[in-house]
């Protein structure tokens, strides 16, 4: 089951954002690996939804895996102490450590992004947004996201058992994938663009073009200690950034 | 309190889909714009809903009286622009296809229903009640913190109504509300109308046929809807205009409209059996030939789904089907009718049991290893239409099963001679209404040519033509040796083209029998 939810979605994808500068401005694996265990492996297996977001991690993060090995520990000019020497390539004990701190950076990445983007409520985001004032159509491009999705989702699968029964034989392979893919994005695309232009007319009636602040129906789950919380938050990681790039990168 | 009257109305400055109807609607009134497909009935509600296409190059002249306020149109880039968000807060309109409908940012019912309240900044406190209130009238309080896309159709389509009607409109404009919904969804549909007219609301519901008239039954108090209410039914104070080819044919009584003998403007009433002369021709057992499908002791569970009701499964089923006959699966919504209809194309796998088609045992073989068998006629047809052109969407099947591209055209082309849809060959399928939309779906299936056809509610929101059309192929089909099975709530179809009915509850079959059992 989805964890039960303590914070705003604003003060998560803040938090999450500031974790990401901080692991780019303090370029120490250190830091990294301590993100990585204190910080984005407690998230992830207290979410609810360890597996999923353990299969997007290995599935965004393993090919970046695999070819930094290749490239930094193959290729890397300032190695010195090598291991083997292929005569076209060289793998060096400077080449492998380099892959090993971008490739935990990347983790790092991948881990606070991913999880805060497959744990977010978007319902309670948009409510949010609409509370502070936000754009109404930058709001509803989020929004969107609540019932689209999904629904590109499941007309998707039903283009498909409809081809299905009508003799489209989907194989293992991946060319008979691709050509299934194929034939069920032509149709997606024109059902979405369909339903896009007749819920064009339905948005208008229903005063999506009004001009006064828009309101919610959901209450504001956003409280004056969580934005305090993100206003120091910014300040604080800003403030220790821009000491860290004075006091330790330009000296 | 509305009147709209049409000179002429054409979409593209040339042919005229609208010619004279005058349509007035009261507080209280209910009003059902009925004709065949393509008699002009949409665009007819379009233009109550404030949508005179004057942007889009149409040319409409006319007027449209609201309350005290008339506006003339002339044609010309002159007239007068009507604002959809002020229309709509005298004016609600609900169009076809509910997915259009939806705003799909909404994560809740509550949330649906207040889209248009929060977009005009009604205040959070005013914004609930206003929702409690039109959720109460229209039964949805239990369903307020539901995900809308995971309702029933008669659900969902009380939801779109409760949506428009949040800004208590005086006018609520429906095109089609009932198109695709079984029964048990129309019927509540058609109690929601009900309790909104009943509050002083002038309805305005278009529909290919005429509605049964709601009998006089004890309305309960809100939220519980009325019942009993047949699925479609109009109040017996329900007024008519009919329309042919965009002309009005009749304006009166929803009971004198009964009796106007209105199908020779192929306008049919809820509940008539299609009118393809004699009686169903029962297959003498003998005549029949070997069972070209059967079914032993299949039994089926969904598997559980977070979050999603899971379907009625199937729980030992067993019956066999011969060449030459017509098997109406019948019972109440969600007895399994769809999911057995699955199972006979390999759509849906039995857990245990045996399905044979045409002597083929379905085990682990593709789903499209059948299409040249069996032919499936989904129960949403745009789930089922997916290629640029009619002529391309009716050629896939046989393509796909192996027919080179000039001997499939050729077939295709047949299939829409059959349907009667030659002339849009070359129309993209979202291009035509929702009935030729329908009789596409069919002859997609026709060109492919299964002996077996497997068609899920194959009458919804059909005009009495098309039902027609749709009632003779079948017969054509059984007496080419071919079988049909058809999961239908259309009684009066079932016992007049079906030569049994097999009724199914909770997953199993109860009876069997001729159709007399209807």
């Amino acid at each position: 089951m989805p964890r039960r939810r303590i914070y705003n979605p604003l003060t998560e994808l803040l938090t999450a954002a500031l974790l990401v500068v901080l692991v780019l401005v303090v370029n120490r694996w250190e830091v990294s690996l301590a993100v990585l265990l204190l910080v984005v492996l407690p998230a992830i297996l207290l979410s609810g939804r360890a597996r999923r977001i353990g299969l997007a991690i290995a599935i965004v993060v393993g090919p970046l895996l695999i070819s930094s090995l290749l490239l930094h520990g193959l290729f890397f000019p300032e190695g010195e102490r090598i291991l083997l020497d292929l005569g076209f390539a060289r793998v060096t004990v400077e080449g492998l450590a380099f892959a090993a701190v971008m490739g935990l950076r990347t983790s790092v990445f991948a881990g606070v992004l991913l999880t805060a983007a497959m744990t977010l409520d978007i319902a309670d985001l948009v409510a949010t947004m609409t509370h502070c004032g936000w754009n109404r159509k930058l709001v509803f491009i989020v929004g969107s996201a609540v019932g689209l999705i999904p629904q590109v989702a499941l007309r998707g699968e039903q283009i498909t058992r409809a081809q299905q029964a009508r003799g489209l034989v989907v194989g293992a392979g991946l060319p008979s994938r691709l050509r299934a893919l194929l034939a069920v994005t032509t149709p997606l695309v024109i059902g979405l663009l369909v339903d896009a232009s007749e819920r064009n007319h339905m948005l208008e009636a229903r005063g999506f073009s009004a001009r006064v602040p828009r309101t919610s129906y959901r209450p504001d789950s956003d409280t004056p200690g969580q934005r305090l919380f993100r206003i120091l938050l910014t300040l604080g990681v800003g403030a220790f950034c821009l000491t860290w790039i004075v006091l330790v990168v330009l000296t | 309190m509305i009147r709209l009257e049409v000179d002429a109305f054409s979409y593209d400055g040339t042919e005229q889909v609208l010619v004279g109807p005058v349509l007035q609607v009261h507080p209280g009134d209910h009003v059902v714009v009925t004709g065949a497909s393509g008699s002009g009935k949409t665009t007819l509600l379009r233009l109550l809903a404030g949508l005179t296409g004057s942007d889009a190059g149409a040319a409409f002249t006319g007027s449209i009286t609201l309350d005290d306020e008339r506006l003339d149109f002339a044609g010309s880039e002159q007239d007068p622009r009507i604002d959809a968000a002020r229309w709509s807060e005298q004016v609600a309109y609900v169009a076809q296809g509910a997915w259009g409908q939806l705003s799909m940012m909404s994560a809740t019912v509550g949330e649906e229903i207040a889209f248009g309240p929060a977009n005009r900044g009604v205040p959070a406190g005013q914004l609930r009640a206003r929702v409690d209130a039109v959720a109460e009238s229209l039964g949805l309080t239990p369903l307020l913190e539901r995900d809308p896309r995971r309702l029933s159709g008669g659900q969902l389509q009380r939801t779109l109504i409760a949506a428009a009607m949040v800004q208590r409109s005086r006018v609520l404009v429906l095109d089609e509300p009932f198109q695709g919904l079984d029964d048990d969804a129309a019927a509540e549909v058609a109690a929601a109308l009900e309790v909104l007219r009943r509050e002083g609301t002038g309805i305005v519901v278009s529909a290919p046929i005429l509605p049964a008239p709601i009998l006089p039954a004890p309305i309960l108090p809100a939220p519980m809807l009325p019942a009993p209410i047949p699925a479609e039914a109009a109040p017996r104070s329900a007024r008519v205009l009919a329309l042919a080819g965009g002309r009005p044919v009749f304006d009166g009584s929803l009971a004198d409209a009964r009796t106007a003998g209105l199908d020779r403007f192929g306008i049919g009433t809820m509940g008539d059996p299609p009118a393809i002369g004699e009686a169903p021709e029962r297959p003498e057992p003998a005549a029949a030939g070997a069972a070209l499908l059967e079914l032993r002791n299949v039994s089926f569970r969904y598997p559980q789904q977070h979050g999603a009701p899971h379907g009625t499964g199937l729980r030992g089923v067993g019956f066999s089907v011969s060449s030459g006959e017509i098997i109406a699966l019948r019972g109440p919504n969600g007895s399994g009718k769809s999911t057995l209809l699955q199972h006979l194309n390999g759509l849906l796998r039995a857990d245990s049991g045996s399905i044979a088609v045409d002597g083929t045992p379905i085990r682990s073989q593709p789903t499209g290893s059948f299409a040249a068998v069996v032919g499936y006629l989904f129960q949403d047809t745009d789930q089922q239409l997916f290629e640029r052109t009619v002529l391309r969407e009716v050629a896939y099947g046989p393509r796909s099963i192996g027919r080179r591209r000039p001997d499939a055209e050729r077939r295709a082309a047949a299939a829409l001679d059959e349907v009667g849809l030659q002339a849009v060959s070359q129309a993209h399928p979202y291009e035509l209404g929702f009935v030729q939309r329908r009789l596409v779906a069919l002859a997609s299936l026709l060109a492919t040519g299964p002996r077996l056809w497997a068609l899920d509610e194959p009458t919804a929101g059909l005009d009495a033509p098309a039902r027609e059309v749709m009632a003779a192929l079948l017969r054509a089909h059984a007496r080419g040796g071919g079988a049909v099975v058809l999961a239908t709530h259309d009684a009066a179809f079932a016992e007049t083209v079906a030569h049994r009915s097999l009724w199914l509850d909770d997953g199993r079959i109860v009876t069997q029998g001729g159709t007399e059992h209807g």
